[in-house]
């Protein structure tokens, strides 16, 4: 049983986060003169003749090397009607690749102590893992392998992909709040790419073939669509020189994935109700479409964020839990990509105190929204958001996915190291300006409600249309395009 | 509740069909465990106990400005009593409201202030507090901690609010929460006389009744400094540690330390089960053995016994029970160490409509089986590659180096134990390993727990409900 306050959202700076979890970044926290000297150890980058970029970190700690890359695409590049072809391809990239079977591949990472791990984000397929050093030639064969010569098994792919339509009817039987966001993104974004869920729905997963598969593989895999950055216990020299012969002979990709266009914000609001009969809880998601990953008031962004829904003294979470004792806790989050993706609040309570948890939050947004900010909640967010930032940015395998993530989006080292001084500077007014850009009004705003509906239905109607569906059916929205 | 926060799937290259030759060999080639190497660092741990007996652990790392700062307080729901189920972990949520000099929420506003976070958990054995900090937050850090240990006091509008905290956090975790729902009935059922039945979380009817007087009683009794051990990790050296430590908890007194946990589990003599119906997708099944306490020898044996059968996609258990005969989605299990004989358990989610029995036949099988044969030496290299690179990734970190020696510390007597940590692993046999399955897979020594869908009955005839009207309890 922990105390909770650790789920904040701090940080989630990391490729994986965004591309994996499928959370597009977020905030980044930190406290204190220590970050304003976060520095990005020393590097080399690199681009092979095929266009894939390499990055080595070399930094000895312990005896391992992390690794940590993407291809472009992603859900962005599954067919509209078939989410989650991303997903199974990125699950496949392991279960049978070069020489080795399935079985073969997993012996071979894990007889060695290794990891290796990919998943589909929004916009990417992202991979990571870890190695002991002296296994370092057999983590390059394993990852050349699980990305140029996958298998992708017809038989492999089928029992993968029923298995994760048992995980997902699994989550709803244990873990409504992992999940509320997934029918979250999909109430937000509709149809845009944004909405669709990263792992497939259940009815979307049973629809995908072989021949689907092999299609995006065959059209989005490709060299000049990939990073890879390999952080550790590493002798640069000697990496780049086995790199460039596993990788060097990797075709460039065919298609490139549909460009993305900004949603647009929502205005006015609208309920999506869950029905789990039977729950005794109302786990419920709010959010609206909020800025993306060059935002210009990212400093800014993160204090503010902090200070509403982003540490354990935030405004949401003294409200809902610390005050009221109505929940275990309450967080807001903006998930950045490289268009606007989602600015979501997020709490759970008992069933019968929906309406009034649904209230508070809705004041504390207005209070966010129109109350002038004390200057002394903008200095402790200051020092709270520069303290944390060395934590996240401790290891090997942390370098190894931040400089992805910085490579992913273009951004240049200034992104880390200019993030402490930005935060310096940031004043009362430039609080105001991205509390006023970017959180939105509480009137306008996408509630979704995983709950026992005949306990809540009437009350949830006092918020706006209410479009009401099963948690069994094998979709995470009303109504699928 | 340690609900399991691994729930990996994996499994072996099982007898049979599944291991031709040039798998087995290629697999042992690239298996070789790392010779142990020596862990770095156990020069620069440094340890004191003050006049109070609260022992001071300080490991000086300055790859970040940061500090890691954990006070582990050796009480947990092990050390409740019906009627007050669950308080540890409620006293831990207690432990930020407010004391005599310091009004509730104080603790995280300060803190926070400066830079820091802080959580808290609470297990069957142990309630660790934890502090990640910047280095300039240090001061502040022991005042705070010191503050609470001294000066607790409790507010009974906070208690309330408190209340419903936890409450909210039972409904998360297990009334809406198939798993955990099952994991809390099995452990339960488990033991029939040591506190290890108790929910670390609590039941019900305890949360809405525990009072002021029990959160003073359980105060005074468990939170001795000499019960407790503070741990600090990175940029600050030992003689900055204890000065402050000197400064701010040598003045609190020792105490009568709290009365050790007298109940000892009598011998199980038989399975038993739980089978619990409940809306289910995914049908649950849960295995929980009888096993050694943590600081037992065969700890490392029965770990990596572990390993071997759920860690990873070629662990047997997965590649038995997932990949090849697709009776279950995933396999997980853990070795709960703890100060008493406790628990090592196999989770398994079934697929939806999965027969339970079949499943359990498989799984039996494929545990006698390694009762009767042992493991191979392929597949202890694996888990002991494993073991050694899950090491490695711990200590990269301050968090994770705090983790462990506070652990090794508190369940283990010795922090020093860390450092001879691999080694202990690298040394283990085969044989070593199929005496650990013999200890911790016995039938006679476990729970089985079954979660799932209400099964339809056929309607009853009329005839037949009378006989068992009768026999119901009065």
């Amino acid at each position: 049983m922990k105390r909770g306050a650790r789920s904040f959202p701090i940080l989630a700076f990391s490729l994986c986060a965004f591309l994996m979890g499928g959370a597009l970044a977020a905030q980044t926290p930190a406290g204190n003169a220590a970050a304003v000297g976060v520095k990005v150890p020393a590097h080399q980058r690199f681009v092979l003749p095929n266009g894939l970029t390499i990055i080595l970190v070399p930094r000895k700690d312990v005896p391992m090397i992390a690794f940590s890359g993407f291809v472009r695409g992603g859900v962005l590049a599954d067919p509209p009607a078939k989410p989650g072809v991303a997903s199974l391809v990125a699950g496949l990239l392991d279960r049978g690749a070069g020489k080795r079977n399935a079985f073969e591949f997993a012996d071979a990472v894990e007889g060695v102590g290794g990891s290796f791990n990919a998943a589909a984000g929004a916009e990417a397929i992202s991979i990571g893992g870890q190695f002991l050093a002296r296994d370092r030639a057999l983590m390059i064969e394993l990852v050349s392998d699980a990305l140029l010569r996958p298998r992708l098994d017809p038989q492999e792919l089928i029992s993968y992909r029923d298995r994760e339509i048992e995980f997902i009817k699994s989550a709803k039987d244990s873990d409504p709040s992992q999940i509320v966001g997934i029918y979250g993104r999909a109430a937000l974004f509709g149809t845009h790419p944004y909405g669709r869920p990263q792992g497939g729905s259940e009815r979307s997963l049973a629809s995908i073939n072989h021949a689907d598969v092999l299609d995006y593989h065959s059209q989005y895999f490709g060299a000049d669509r990939a990073t890879l950055v390999f952080a550790g216990d590493i002798d640069p020299k000697w990496m780049k020189q086995a790199l460039t012969k596993a990788f060097g002979g990797w075709a460039k990709a065919r298609s490139k994935a549909p460009a993305l266009v900004p949603a647009p914000r929502v205005t006015g609001r609208r309920v999506v109700l869950i029905d789990a009969p039977g729950s005794v809880q109302t786990y419920f998601w709010l959010g609206n479409v909020g800025v993306d990953r060059n935002y210009s008031g990212r400093p800014a962004l993160d204090l503010m964020n902090t200070i509403y829904g982003g540490r354990f003294t935030s405004i949401l979470n003294t409200e809902l839990r610390i005050k009221s004792g109505l929940s275990y806790g309450a967080t807001s989050r903006f998930t950045r990509g490289s268009v606007p993706g989602e600015f979501a609040i997020r709490s759970f309570v008992k069933t019968e105190n929906t309406g009034k948890a649904l209230d508070l939050t809705l004041e504390t947004l207005e209070r966010l929204k129109h109350d002038p900010l004390a200057p002394d909640m903008l200095e402790s967010s200051r020092a709270y958001v520069l303290g944390q930032f060395p934590l996240q940015l401790e290891t090997a395998a942390h370098w190894a996915s931040t400089l992805a993530d910085l490579e992913f989006y273009g951004l240049g080292k200034d992104y880390i190291e200019g993030y402490g001084p930005a935060l310096a500077q940031v004043d009362l007014a430039e609080a105001a300006a991205v509390t006023a850009d970017a959180f939105p009004r509480p009137t306008d705003l996408v509630f979704v409600l995983i709950g026992d509906a005949a306990k809540i239905r009437e009350m949830a109607a006092k918020y706006g249309p209410v479009t009401e569906m099963q948690l069994s059916k094998p979709d995470f929205a009303p109504t699928v395009p | 509740m340690p609900k399991p926060s691994r729930a990996c799937n994996l499994s072996v290259l099982l007898l049979s069909c599944l291991a031709p030759f040039a798998l087995v060999s290629s697999a042992m080639a690239a298996a070789k465990p790392a010779a142990a190497p020596r862990v770095p660092g156990a020069d620069q741990v440094k340890s004191l106990t003050l006049a109070n007996g609260m022992k001071v652990i300080v490991w000086t790392d300055r790859d970040i400005p940061n500090v890691a700062l954990y006070n582990w307080v050796r009480v947990g729901s092990r050390n409740e009593v019906p009627g007050i189920t669950g308080l540890a972990h409620f006293f831990e949520h207690m432990m930020f409201n407010g004391t005599s000099k310091r009004a509730p929420g104080e603790f995280d506003r300060l803190l926070e202030a400066q830079g820091g976070s802080n959580n808290a958990y609470t297990s069957d054995d142990v309630t660790v507090y934890q502090n990640w900090i910047p280095r300039s937050a240090l001061d502040l850090t022991f005042d705070l901690e010191s503050d609470r240990l001294a000066n607790l006091s409790f507010d009974p509008k906070v208690i309330e609010s408190e209340r419903g905290v936890v409450y909210s956090e039972r409904r998360l975790s297990v009334e809406d929460d198939n798993a955990g729902f099952l994991y809390e009935q099995v452990q339960s059922n488990a033991f029939v006389a040591h506190t290890y039945q108790i929910p670390t979380i609590g039941w019900p009817s305890d949360i809405q009744g525990w009072t002021l007087e029990d959160l003073q009683k359980f105060f005074k009794t468990n939170y001795a400094p000499n019960n407790c051990t503070l741990i600090l990790v990175g940029d600050v050296s030992a003689e900055e540690a204890f000065a402050l430590a000197k400064k701010y908890l040598e003045p609190i007194p020792r105490q009568e330390p709290p009365p050790p946990v007298r109940t000892q589990e009598p011998e199980q003599l038989g399975e038993k089960r739980v089978n619990i119906e409940r809306p289910a997708q995914t049908p649950l099944l849960y295995y929980a053995y009888k096993s050694p306490a943590a600081n037992d020898a065969r700890g490392p044996a029965i770990n990596l016994l572990l390993s071997i059968l759920v860690d990873g996609n070629a662990s047997r258990l997965n590649r038995l029970l997932v990949e090849e005969k697709k009776l279950a989605i995933e396999v997980g299990g853990h070795f709960a160490e703890g100060f008493d004989p406790g628990l090592t358990w196999l989770m398994l989610t079934l697929p939806q409509g999965a027969k339970v029995n079949e499943v359990e036949q498989a799984l039996d099988a494929a545990l006698d089986e390694v009762v009767a044969k042992g493991v191979s030496e392929a597949e202890l290299s694996r888990a002991k590659n494993l073991y050694a690179a899950g090491f490695w990734k711990q200590l990269a970190t301050i968090n994770g180096k705090a983790a462990l020696l506070g652990a090794h510390e508190v369940f283990e007597g010795d922090y020093r134990k860390l450092f001879d940590s691999p080694a202990a692993y690298d040394k283990v046999t085969v044989a070593e390993v199929q005496q650990a399955a013999a200890l911790v897979l016995a039938k006679n020594q476990r729970t089985v727990g079954v979660l799932q869908a209400p099964l339809t009955v056929p309607e009853p005839a009329p005839a037949a409900t009378a006989p068992a009207a009768t026999e119901a309890k009065p």
